[in-house]
């Protein structure tokens, strides 16, 4: 009976002690998002004359966003070719999100919506595979078409469209959802 | 004369049949009071009172085992009938004049000593919430609510209060599972109580600080004390979502040289798929649940140890439909009448899902002293693991968004003297007793909550005097808190740290009066307190799926409640019941309020709270009757009324529970000489939940295009009204009683939303479901 007892005690101080005496909370490891956008930029490409370039940028998307550089000036009823990408600056190396949208592009699309309809024309010049009644707009290139001299902005938002990916935005959640400013002059 | 108030507590949708009595001891004739009576069949039990009487009602007509025990008495076992033997007088013999080893009495439950309002479920109705989470079970009592996140999270709420307000004392320790996040439930096996107990109103004194709306005690069964080995297996199957749960049992006690040698080990295995509403399934609800237990125990004269050790491993599935990535999302989720995605039935889990796991090792000692009365110490160590995986959009991470590990190591000393008799027949009876409590926490990934730790001691004393009609009780209280929480400065990556302390002193005050045989009234006055936890201090991130960004203060002070309840307990021969009436008084009430600007993230605008502090009062009715028509028909109302309010803004808080109302219909078979079926009963219920309307007012504005709730995302949803029925009977399997319970519940598939459930805005609840537990005891030896 003593035996029994002894090895109940020895088999608590043990198991009861192996956890008291660490402090592990003392290591604090640093903030780690999986899934952080931290920088989106557009290039727009003026088809008539391609040494003509705007770029826009935002940083900081995943905290208090930098908004400094995030201006489009764009020329009226020109045409664009555009690109953007998203990077992730929180991972060393940095994650080049659109990369990682590019290799699942079935179920992600990129939305290009201006403030206002007549400011601006976005059309996607991307296709993903999607088998029929696909395949889908991704986003990831477009042609943008400026109209007349005015201001705005333009949205953006990605959307993660898992399985249900269907050509338009209403499924699905969002993993972008930020504005950049136009001027057209 | 308080035990009949504590069986009327203890009361349950049961039958009529009341079995009562006095317990004496041998040689003097002299009544024995604090002694167990229990009923080995149901789990129903009692303590006698100061005159030695005891009381049990609401039991069914049949043929039970009833156990007297007693310190340092033989105990005595008995077979009897009811409703034939209705009153049983025992007198137990001293164990210094038999031969027996002594048998401790280990049946009592914690909370009885206490004379506070409470209520609990064991037997044949804690059968009935067989394979339902905790959260769910205790539903079936007045005053109690649970807030939900989608169907397979669920936790209690006692009066209005949850999470951090509530202790859960699981097995005598208490539970510490990161119990502060509302999507976080109660890790504990429900297969391993014989009874839950719910303490309503602030109970500190003697379960420790921030139990300021009550405390939950899942009680295990007794330790088998007569020599052979037995079990009992339990099997539950529903419809919705095709759920299964399997739990076993085996436990032994051993005689001879190793006599006071018990063991026991459990498992419990539960897999359910997605959820079905009345019109749709609700994709990713699927729930895996892996627990085991192992205990053993050994008492030796008037000395025990025990060893427990438990595990409970989840895996929860999230509602895929209300993942949202912000709160335009959110808008369009709420929007939509049902849910975009609406699948077929399966049993996937995928992300976004929670992996919890939970480890209790505890080791438990007591002596009992002739003179000095009980001494009891306790050390426990509990590990929570806890991850949660949100929806990976592009970088296919295999790594969850959010690690929690949380170790707690609690160590109590009680000391119960022993009753001491005055000189006009009263009792003196009483405790006291330390706590002593501290915690580490690690984080990993996305910062919700930071590291910390944290220590917690405090001393306590309750002592009771019970004369004649009258019992009083008084209890005081002593607690200290120290808490460190360490950070990561994101800038300059060096580490540093805060640190709070708090103290604080509390006591109740309690009296029951014996108005007549059949009628008592019972009042408390108490005060408790809680010290502001670490995610109320220091929150600091956004909790995608409340779509929420949460900040919290450092200043907060401590929360003090002053709590006052009145409860009117009567037992007649055809009506019984009880009422009570409460009001909790919150002084620096932690709650989250919207800040007016929302906050830009790369997903869009999040709306932001901040953890501020009012005051509030809850204020509430709780009401069960039962009435016996007939003998064989018997009708129970259950109704709880709850009005809360923020005292500060003259406003109205959030997931405050609407008022319910539980009627239901039973009819029973007599039984009595029938030896193939007994205990068959078939009742019906009507569960009426209004629309809360006691709700701050919900308002939508324009801010930069987007459209900004305050108040809520969406006013209250409207009342229901949900029909069930259940039927149960128990049979003979050879030498075996087996028994057999048939539910269904929302019987008329009706679609429905539940204002506490925080995925309202989403999906309809569950619809239908037919569940059939089956409860198979048996013996594998008699002798050893």
């Amino acid at each position: 009976m003593k035996s029994i007892k002894q090895s109940l005690w020895a088999v608590l101080a043990m198991s009861v002690l192996a956890g008291a005496c660490k402090k592990d909370e003392q290591n604090v490891t640093p903030t780690d998002d999986n899934e952080a956008i931290t920088t989106a930029t557009l290039q727009l490409v003026n088809k008539a004359n391609a040494s003509e370039v705007v770029t826009a940028t935002i940083e900081n998307l995943n905290t208090s966003a930098d908004f400094s550089k995030a201006t489009l000036t764009l020329k009226a009823n020109t045409t664009y070719s555009g690109t953007i990408q998203l990077v992730n600056k929180t991972k060393t190396p940095t994650i080049d999100v659109s990369a990682e949208i590019k290799s699942e592009q079935n179920e992600h699309l990129l939305v290009y919506t201006p403030s206002v309809a007549t400011l601006l024309t976005v059309t996607i010049t991307d296709k993903d595979t999607n088998p029929s009644p696909g395949p889908y707009p991704v986003g990831l290139t477009f042609d943008l078409k400026t109209n007349a001299v005015a201001t705005g902005k333009l949205n953006v938002r990605l959307r993660h469209q898992p399985g249900a990916k269907n050509g338009t935005q209403t499924p699905g959640t969002d993993d972008l959802n930020t504005d950049f400013s136009v001027v057209i002059q | 004369m308080i035990l009949i108030s504590h069986s009327v507590r203890a009361q349950q949708p049961g039958c009529g049949a009341t079995l009562k009595g006095i317990l004496t001891s041998g040689v003097e004739q002299l009544p024995l009071p604090g002694a167990t009576v229990f009923i080995r069949e149901t789990g129903h039990g009692t303590v006698t009172d100061s005159l030695g009487q005891y009381q049990l009602t609401y039991l069914c007509p049949g043929r039970y085992t009833v156990e007297y025990r007693y310190v340092s008495f033989t105990t005595f076992v008995q077979r009897i009938q009811l409703p034939a033997d209705s009153v049983r007088n025992v007198t137990l013999t001293s164990e210094s004049i038999s031969l027996n080893p002594v048998n401790v009495t280990e049946h009592r439950s914690e909370a009885q000593q206490l004379l506070q309002n409470q209520v609990s479920l064991s037997g044949s109705a804690l059968d009935q919430t067989r394979g339902q989470s905790l959260g769910e079970s205790l539903k079936a009592l007045a005053g109690m609510y649970s807030i939900q996140t989608g169907p397979s999270i669920s936790k209690p709420v006692i009066h209005g209060l949850y999470s951090n307000r509530i202790i859960v004392l699981n097995n005598g320790v208490r539970q510490e599972d990161q119990q502060w996040g509302t999507e976080h439930a109660p890790q504990v096996d429900q297969f391993l109580a014989s009874r839950l107990t719910v303490i309503k109103g602030a109970a500190s004194i003697r379960f420790g600080s921030d139990a300021i709306g009550g405390v939950i005690l899942i009680e295990p069964r007794a330790m088998p004390s007569e020599p052979g080995i037995q079990g009992e297996v339990n099997v539950v199957g529903a419809t919705n979502g095709r759920m299964g749960v399997t739990s076993g049992l085996l436990e032994g006690a051993f005689g001879r040289k190793l006599a006071g040698l018990s063991w026991r080990i459990q498992g419990t295995i539960k897999r359910s798929g997605y959820v079905q509403t009345p019109h749709y399934f609700l994709e990713n609800t699927s729930y895996h649940e892996n627990n085991v237990s192992g205990d053993i125990h050994y008492e030796h004269k008037s000395l025990g140890v025990e060893l427990f050790y438990s595990r409970v491993d989840t895996k929860v599935g999230l509602f895929t439909g209300a993942q949202v990535g912000s709160l335009a999302d959110l808008y369009t989720a709420i929007g939509r009448p049902e849910p975009l995605s609406q699948p077929e039935f399966s049993y996937d889990l995928q992300r976004p899902y929670q992996d919890v796991q939970h480890e209790l090792l505890k080791l438990r000692t007591y002596w009992h002293s002739q003179g000095g009365g009980t001494l009891t110490a306790t050390v426990a160590r509990q590990q929570n693991t806890r991850r949660e995986y949100d929806f990976v959009s592009f970088s296919g991470s295999l790594n969850p968004e959010l690690y929690l590990q949380l170790i707690t190591h609690t160590a109590d000393l009680v000391w119960e003297h022993r009753t001491i008799k005055t000189a006009r027949n009263g009792n003196w009876s009483g405790s006291a007793g330390f706590n002593g409590i501290t915690q580490g926490n690690v984080r990993q990934y996305l910062f919700l909550i930071p590291n910390f730790r944290n220590y917690g001691a405090g001393v306590f004393a309750i002592e009771r005097y019970a004369i004649g009609p009258w019992t009083l009780e008084g209890g005081i209280r002593y607690d200290y808190r120290w808490l460190r929480a360490y950070f990561l400065d994101e800038a300059t990556k060096q580490p540093y740290n805060t640190t709070h302390v708090w103290q604080n002193v509390n006591g109740s005050l309690g009296a029951a009066y014996q108005i007549r045989d059949d009628l008592t009234l019972t009042a408390n006055l108490s005060t408790a307190w809680r010290a502001p936890n670490v995610a109320d201090l220091y929150s600091n991130g956004l909790h995608q799926s409340a779509v929420a960004y949460e900040r919290g203060n450092p200043n907060l002070k401590p929360e003090q409640a002053y709590n006052g309840n009145l409860v009117l307990a009567y037992a007649g021969k055809r009506l019984s019941g009880e009422i009570g009436a409460y009001n909790n008084l919150i002084h620096n009430y932690i709650y989250l309020k919207p800040d007016s600007v929302p906050l830009i993230r790369q997903r869009g605008a999040f709306p932001a709270y901040s953890y501020t502090q009012v005051r509030a009062t809850f204020r509430g009715i709780d009401a069960s009757l039962t009435y016996k028509l007939s003998n064989r028909l018997t009708i129970t109302t259950k109704n709880s009324l709850l009005f809360a309010r923020n005292q500060t803004d003259n406003d109205y808080l959030v997931f405050i529970p609407p008022n319910r109302s539980d009627n239901s219909l039973r009819y029973d078979w007599n039984t009595t000489n029938q030896t193939r079926l007994s205990n068959l009963y078939v009742s019906v219920s009507g569960l009426y939940v209004a629309q809360q309307r006691r709700v701050p007012e919900v308002m939508a504005r324009q801010e930069n295009g987007q459209l900004i709730f305050t108040g809520d995302f969406a006013p209250p949803p409207p009342a229901y009204f949900l029909v069930g029925a259940e039927f149960g009977f128990t049979t003979q399997v050879g030498k075996q009683t087996m028994n057999v319970i048939l539910t269904g519940s929302n019987l008329m598939n009706v679609a429905y939303r539940d204002y506490l459930n925080r995925f309202r805005y989403f999906a309809d609840e569950p619809g239908r479901n037919i569940s059939l537990k089956v409860k198979l005891p048996f013996s594998i030896s008699q002798r050893s």
